[in-house]
């Protein structure tokens, strides 16, 4: 196991620069998930972690020794690819000791590795068949079982996945996660599904557009987002954002609806905000009370219902696990605690402070 | 029973007869076309070639003509320029058919890396290919002739040969002339053939394989041979059988010799039917070629099939 040390690291292809100056130390034994859509880079930071890509500045400490320079084969790092990468003319077994087999592990060794990895995976009926011949979830299991037998210094996974359907995905992600729990190793984990990035990680790193948005633990992000990228990739359904004006720890929506926050914010008066309040924490109230919108659709989830509603001619969800809400009219009242309430600068910035209230 | 039912479905077709000759005969009028052409082509040529060889057939003797049952296959049994065409062929071909394609894997797997001006070179790899065969032959025998190509002279700069002479007139070397304009002009076949093939390994495998610590020669060694393994083993086998029959270049070059040197039994066969005109024994000797191909194409088909069982 090993710490791995990320210091102003760019990344640039020609004259497109898809990293900036990344900074990131990840702990020995923790489980960072690096979370983002589709071309934020995350992939590209993970790659080069396994020394798959080249460092086009700063510096890749792996145990405190620089990599930059070093080949992925002596970086004693394991991988797990989102297409799983299996070696088609090997069976199972095979593809499990390969590595071991490379590093000239003596053969008892190896077939104790490879059974000691099985067993934890369900593999054991499994060992002599091709990848072919496996299932998606069963070629999941085997290349995690590949990146295990090793004993790595550290466990890069990326977007592992994204093959499988719903219910074995949300499987995997259990499995994953005791996993870790057992072997205590170093992960870095490439995720775009916030659920696994929620569920998974230890540290959440947020990226956005080759920078670093947030990091922090999981319920962090989700509770004190830093900017509004974070705080409506975070979260599903995403947060809602209303435009809003400050003054003396008030903010004033566009209907001349004040909202009283709990303190005052370091803001001037007058300052034009953005106002972010999750779905989850609209509170539906009684006539009269609150703001009132028009209902556009209703979408029942099972555990709860989201109401998309026209909030002043904008778009606005509302998540509640109140049944009632089925039967919701043509009009309803929202209303919001102030307490969840996230303020943002007329940049983006979040305005509430970052640590948590008292 | 069968007597009532009978009359009864004679009773039911009440279609006139030409209708129901039409109907019964469609499927053939359909596919005759297809058959016929390929009867003419192909089965009537082959018949007529295996039916010389059962016959006296000399161009230049009008009295020839006659059935005369296996003589010819006596006279082969105890021609010895046969049995060193035989041997000749044997090394001509492995050697060609080896250089060949460890050449073409060199150089598909220089053309699989990604360097600028790629799709140019690609392009030029594969020009001797276009290359008619007669005029390459004409152009590789001109290149070792001392009086007007550059190659005798270099090899005799190096200090490999005593003097600037004719590769192709001694007896010893003279093969090695064939082979390498053969080598030179088969290398692009294997070459497009195997990158075709290195183009459609998926690169995450490579990717696993180094972070699972193999090298250079390793990941080759377990991704690369693997998937190129069943390209490998048909395009061996086809070269094989082409080589083997391919007596241009010789023909060209050494016309068999110096003394049958060279002699192949394509050229063999060559020389045979078209400067003896004995196309009797010629066809004679064409048979057991062919019999001796399909039986390795069979042995190499059999070999495959326990290979991909085994996989």
């Amino acid at each position: 196991m090993a710490s791995i040390d990320i210091q102003n690291v760019k990344k640039a292809y020609g004259h497109v620069q898809v990293l900036h100056d990344i900074d990131l130390k990840i702990k020995d034994g923790e489980f960072v998930v690096l979370v983002g859509p589709s071309g934020c880079g995350k992939s590209t930071l993970l790659r080069m972690i396994a020394g798959l890509e080249g460092v086009t500045a700063g510096e890749m400490r792996i145990d405190g020794k620089r990599v930059n320079e070093l080949h992925p084969k002596d970086r004693d790092i394991a991988m797990v690819f989102q297409s799983y990468a299996l070696y088609p003319h090997m069976n199972v077994a095979a593809n499990m000791s390969y590595s071991l087999k490379l590093r000239k592990a003596a053969k008892e060794k190896i077939t104790a590795a490879v059974a000691g990895a099985a067993s934890k995976l369900g593999l054991e009926a499994l060992l002599d068949r091709r990848p072919r011949a496996l299932s998606g979830g069963q070629r999941q299991r085997v290349a995690m079982g590949r990146a295990i037998v090793r004993q790595p210094k550290a466990f890069l996974f990326d977007e592992p996945l994204s093959n499988l359907d719903a219910r074995l995905r949300e499987q995997m992600r259990a499995e994953i996660k005791k996993m870790h729990g057992e072997l205590k190793a170093t992960s870095i984990y490439v995720t775009h599904d916030q659920i696994e990035a929620m569920t998974l990680a230890d540290r959440i790193v947020a990226m956005h557009g080759g920078v670093v948005q947030q990091v922090g633990a999981p319920l962090e992000l989700y509770d004190r987002p830093a900017n509004m990228f974070v705080a409506g990739f975070i979260g599903s359904p995403g947060m809602n954002f209303l435009e809003a004006t400050y003054a003396g720890g008030s903010v004033t929506l566009a209907d001349r609806t004040v909202v009283t926050l709990p303190g005052a914010l370091a803001l001037d008066d007058g300052a034009k905000v953005t106002v972010g309040i999750r779905p989850e924490h609209v509170v539906l109230a009684a006539e009269g009370e609150g703001m009132a919108a028009t209902v556009d659709l209703v979408e029942p989830t099972g555990f709860g219902i989201i109401l998309h509603l026209s909030l002043h001619g904008l778009a606005f969800k509302v998540f509640t696990t109140d049944r009632a809400a089925l039967s919701a009219g043509p009009t309803v009242h929202v209303a919001f605690p102030s307490t969840q309430i996230h303020v943002f600068d007329s940049s983006g910035v979040r305005a509430n402070p970052l640590a948590p209230q008292a | 029973m069968s007597m009532t039912a009978d009359a009864h479905a004679r009773r039911q077709d009440r279609r006139p007869w030409q209708k129901r000759l039409a109907d019964a005969s469609e499927p053939y009028l359909y596919s005759a076309p297809a058959l016929i052409l390929i009867i003419v082509v192909m089965l009537v040529p082959l018949v007529v070639g295996i039916s010389y060889a059962f016959r006296d057939i000399q161009l230049l003797n009008p009295f020839s003509g006659g059935f005369i049952g296996l003589e010819h296959f006596e006279t082969l049994s105890k021609d010895k320029a046969f049995y060193t065409a035989l041997k000749n062929t044997l090394w001509w071909t492995g050697a060609s058919v080896f250089l060949q394609f460890v050449f073409g894997l060199i150089l598909a797997l220089l053309l699989d890396k990604p360097f600028m001006g790629r799709g140019i070179v690609q392009a030029l790899v594969f020009l001797p290919w276009a290359v008619p065969s007669f005029l390459g032959g004409l152009n590789w025998a001109w290149l070792f002739n001392p009086v007007i190509g550059p190659l005798p002279h270099w090899l005799y700069g190096l200090g490999l040969m005593s003097q600037p002479g004719n590769i192709l007139s001694d007896p010893q070397y003279a093969m090695w002339g064939p082979i390498i304009a053969n080598v030179w002009w088969g290398i692009p076949f294997f070459a497009i053939t195997l990158l075709a093939a290195l183009q459609s390994i998926p690169r995450d495998l490579y990717e696993a394989a180094s972070i699972d610590g193999a090298s250079w020669f390793q990941r080759f060694w377990s991704i690369t041979l693997p998937f190129l393994a069943p390209t490998i083993a048909i395009t061996v086998l086809l070269r094989t059988v082409w080589v083997s029959n391919f007596a241009d270049l010789i023909v060209v070059m050494t016309g068999g010799g110096p003394a049958d040197r060279t002699q192949i039994v394509a050229s063999y066969i060559f020389t045979q039917a078209f400067k003896a005109l004995d196309f009797g024994y010629a066809s004679a000797i064409a048979l057991v070629l062919l019999v001796l191909l399909l039986a390795y194409s069979l042995l190499i088909i059999l070999l495959r099939q326990t290979l991909l069982n085994k996989g």
